[in-house]
């Protein structure tokens, strides 16, 4: 080996600030003191909205674009105003990128003829990893004949051939069809767990989020909003955005009665419920929303039940089963899964409601 | 540390190469635009509009201004049309393939054929012996000179600007929506009328002013066939110059045209250009999903599109053959005698010729990729000005630039006059341009995120340029270098004023010729031409295949823009 085995590091983006000027708004943030803590070998998914400045933060990672503010680190080396040629990263764009003049190993060994590896070694490491990536055979096909599926893996093995303290991934999926997405999207997983590069990786799919990452930071106009593991983001929202963001959620009005111990007795749908609290800083008497996920109702007999729904309208959709309940005057949405035939709910039938325990937290009224 | 400093600092090879451009464009752009101007406005170094004043209040020269306009005008309307009819008939018709690339010789023989190639076959069919009006319709004493014959031979010349310009657009145009117009209950004509002409109306006022621009500064045409009746500037200007040596006077009529040509280019350049709807990307759209045109409208089309190629091809057919007998008209036996003439009286201007192309050829083709990368890619102040100055030699009419030259570089500090590197500096400053346009449209299209790539695999910005974006604008390059080298084997309205005994040039020689009334070697001439561009062409074609480069098509528009 004559390059020297990367040790894998952590990357820290310590409060960064990114200005553009806007045609019409004047100037924006495009990232504002944005910080983020990723481990060596963590997956960290950047997630939000367009134009709430994930690419951004990953450009300036790459160094493509330069910090107004802020510091970035690899491992504790300050990098804010090192070239991007230098920084040792592999970037995979969301339209691949591919050099349509070169072919499949031509592309893939460029990172390798850079750095002046001896060509028996690139041509080794590039039949490695086009076998890695699943492309073996491919070697002398060009870009304009492949298909979107091995265009990306082409781009996944030429960021991946430089072995790059860090891997950082701009939508990589947005190109491809729902089924290719689902497909690439394990073998990406799986490929990072296998090689343990620090990654972060942009999109704006929330279930992609979830199902690559580690921990997941949302972003929402240029700033981190919360970042943690897909079920901390899912079952305990620090916000609405996160909450409406990050899966199907109800919101329910309520008016908050007594706290203790970070939880809640709140008065909603004509009762009072249980909560997690969301945060501190909430006093009795306080109008709030009650965050609760449609799988988290639960359908039960309507007899004896002390809080009570009718069915407005429901979805078979084989797996599972959509409804639109109207609970006192709130409509809520509940799911639950397909069952046996003929077990199913009617429309306008009456049924009991009772939720998960810890299903509920509770946010502030005032929207983030 | 001041702005330019830290740069120089980041980027020295870019500086050096941005302040390169700047000297070669202010010397062989700037100053003798300069020159010319100060000539037309001071007389003995103080401001005086006195020979201004004598040509503006000529009549005759008033005559040749307004003649210009109205010869741009019709040769504009009349070129668009046909050049819509091949477009349309090319791009919705269906045509077997065979017939699409007839179609595309033809058009291109006009646009690579030396200046008076028309013009001479005009005489030759409609002159007072021609064969058309003397021996076929036996009609004597006609006159070919004046403006419905140069309106003609100039709308044949041009109207293949207008078919390429308008050819990409149509057939760019999503068939999609045609068929959604159709699926709505409107008829073809009514799809045509409603969709189609409307997204091609920018294309077809883009067409105009390219046409327009053409005609207007077209100088080998109406000297030979718009006759004392009907004179227009850019021969005035030459004969006020070359027969009553007045290069004040030249320069006046020559900077007349400067106003209506810098008005149509900026119109083209920036109004006419931001109204596209269709983004012409040099993929065409896939077939049109049904049958757009009525099959007798096909058949018409077909048949007005034959009518025009005959007419292509016999004017093209008359000249080789003017090149292979004694005296067309006259005696009509076979001979190579006119073929010898040129290659023993006329070799030095083959011989110069070639030796001008080959030297302009590399210079411009370096020139446009350099200067059109720098100004697409490279941020330094001033280069939207250097962009726009690089085009000036190209956007103004040969004429001026011609007179600008001669009066810049005639006296000391400069003396240039005589030499090759003057006709050299001429078209590698008017035409390596178009390889710039190629650069930028090129880079355009490629994605920053190759460049990006390159680097996030640790390679350096030269090594970037070098490995991604040279073989990527390499089209572009040898697509400039066509057109320079098929512009210095045809262009004359700039370089008939730079011509001397040491360098000569054979388009020089044709309207030498044409004067003497030797129209065989002349034809020979026009016939050697036309063969060495194809011949280029044709390489360079395989050139660009060789680097899996589609981009002869890219060329040939780019003739005409």
């Amino acid at each position: 080996m004559t390059d020297v085995t990367t040790e894998t590091i952590g990357v820290h983006v310590d409060g960064v600030s990114k200005i553009f000027a806007h045609r019409v708004k004047g100037e924006v943030y495009a990232a504002r003191d944005v910080r983020l803590d990723v481990a060596p070998g963590e997956f960290l998914t950047l997630l939000g909205p367009s134009g709430c400045g994930k690419t951004t933060t990953l450009r300036m990672i790459a160094g493509f674009e330069q910090p107004d503010a802020g510091r970035i680190l690899f491992g504790g080396q300050d990098v804010t105003h090192m070239p991007t040629n230098q920084r040792n990263i592999g970037f995979v764009f969301q339209n691949y990128a591919l050099f349509p003049h070169l072919s499949v190993a031509e592309n893939v060994a460029y990172g390798l003829e850079v750095r002046g590896l001896p060509a028996r070694e690139t041509a080794q490491r590039v039949r490695d990893v086009l076998q890695l990536v699943g492309l073996k055979g491919y070697e002398q096909q060009f870009s304009g004949q492949l298909s979107g599926g091995e265009q990306q893996r082409v781009a996944l093995a030429r960021a991946i051939v430089i072995r790059p303290r860090v891997l950082l991934f701009d939508e990589p999926l947005s190109n491809l069809d729902a089924k290719l997405r689902v497909q690439m999207r394990t073998e990406i997983r799986d490929l990072q767990r296998r090689l343990a590069i620090t990654t972060v990786y942009v999109t704006h799919d929330q279930e992609e989020a979830m199902a690559v990452s580690d921990r997941i930071a949302v972003m929402n106009q240029g700033s981190v909003v919360q970042d943690g593991t897909a079920e901390d983001l899912y079952h305990r929202p620090e916000s609405e955005f996160v909450a409406t963001f990050v899966g199907r959620v109800n919101l329910v009005p309520g008016r908050i009665v007594a706290v203790a111990d970070g939880e809640a007795t709140v008065a909603a749908l004509g009762t009072q419920l249980r909560a997690h609290l969301a945060g501190s800083g909430f006093a009795a008497g306080e109008a709030v929303k009650l965050v609760l996920r449609p799988e988290a109702v639960e359908l039960v007999p309507g007899a004896g039940a002390s809080l009570k729904a009718t069915v407005r309208s429901r979805m078979f959709l084989g797996e599972k089963v959509e409804y639109v309940l109207q609970c006192a005057d709130v409509t809520l949405q509940a799911v639950r899964s397909g069952g046996a035939p003929g077990a199913d709910i009617a429309d306008g039938a009456v049924v009991g409601l009772c939720f998960a325990p810890g299903a509920l937290t509770v946010l502030p009224e005032r929207t983030s | 540390m001041p702005a330019p400093l830290a740069s120089f600092r980041r980027d020295p090879a870019v500086s050096l190469t941005v302040f390169a451009l700047w000297a070669l464009l202010a010397l062989f752009v700037v100053y003798p635009l300069a020159t010319l101007l100060g000539r037309v406005l001071f007389d003995q170094g103080t401001f005086s509009a006195a020979g201004l004043l004598t040509i503006l209040t000529d009549k005759h020269q008033v005559r040749a201004f307004w003649n210009s306009l109205l010869l741009a005008l019709l040769v504009g309307i009349g070129g668009t049309i046909v050049g819509f009819l091949f477009a349309f008939t090319a791009a919705r018709c269906r045509l077997p393939r065979w017939l699409l690339t007839a179609i595309d010789v033809a058009v291109l023989l006009p646009l690579v054929s030396p200046p008076f190639t028309t013009a001479i076959a005009m005489i030759f069919s409609f002159g007072p012996r021609g064969l058309i009006t003397y021996d076929l319709l036996g009609l004597k004493g006609v006159t070919v000179y004046g403006l419905t014959s140069t309106m003609l031979s100039e709308a044949v010349t041009y109207f293949p600007i207008a078919y390429l310009t308008l050819r990409p657009i149509l057939a760019a145009i999503d068939s999609n929506v045609e068929g959604m117009a159709l699926s709505l209950g409107a008829s073809r004509w009514r799809v045509f009328r409603t969709v189609t002409l409307p997204l091609t109306i920018p294309g077809l006022a883009n067409a105009f002013l390219l046409l327009f621009a053409a005609s207007l500064a077209d100088f080998a045409t109406p000297l030979i066939l718009a006759g004392n009746q009907f004179p227009v500037l850019p021969t005035q200007a030459y004969l006020q110059i070359t027969g009553m040596f007045d290069l004040r006077g030249g320069a006046v009529l020559s900077l007349m045209l400067l106003f209506p040509a810098l008005i149509v280019f900026l119109l083209q350049r920036y109004w006419v250009g931001r109204r596209f709807y269709v983004t012409v990307t040099g993929k065409g759209a896939g077939q049109t999903p049904f049958d757009s045109v009525a099959p007798v409208i096909r058949y018409a089309l077909l048949a007005a599109c034959a009518l025009v190629t005959v007419v292509i091809l016999y004017f093209y057919a008359l000249l080789l053959y003017a090149s292979l007998v004694k005296a067309l008209g006259a005696n009509h036996t076979l001979t190579l005698q006119h073929y010898k003439v040129i290659f023993t009286e006329g070799w030095k201007a083959i011989r110069d010729t070639l030796i001008i192309a080959g030297f302009a050829m590399p210079l411009g083709g370096l020139y446009g990729i350099l200067l059109g990368y720098l100004v697409t890619r490279k941020a330094f102040a001033g280069r939207r000005t250097m962009e726009m100055v690089s085009m000036i030699n190209y956007a103004l009419p040969g004429t001026i630039v011609g007179i600008a030259y001669l009066i810049a570089f005639n006296d000391p500090p400069i003396e240039l006059t005589g030499t090759a590197l003057i006709i050299v500096a001429c078209y590698v400053f008017r035409y390596g341009p178009t390889g710039i346009r190629a650069t930028v449209a090129l880079l355009q299209q490629i994605d920053k995120s190759l460049e990006e790539a390159s680097q996030g695999l640790g390679a350096g910005s030269s090594t970037t340029f070098r490995r991604v974006t040279l073989p990527l604008i390499l089209p572009a390059f040898f697509a400039g270098l066509g057109v320079v080298f098929i512009r210095s084997m045809t262009a004359i309205s700039a370089t008939i004023f730079l011509v001397s005994i040491s360098w000569t040039l054979i388009t020089v020689k044709i309207l030498e010729n044409m004067t003497e009334l030797s129209l065989g070697p002349a034809a020979a001439f026009s016939v050697l031409v036309v063969a060495i561009v194809f011949v280029v062409i044709a390489l360079i074609g395989r050139l660009l295949r060789w680097f899996r480069a589609p981009g002869v098509g890219q060329m040939t528009s780019m003739l005409g823009g």
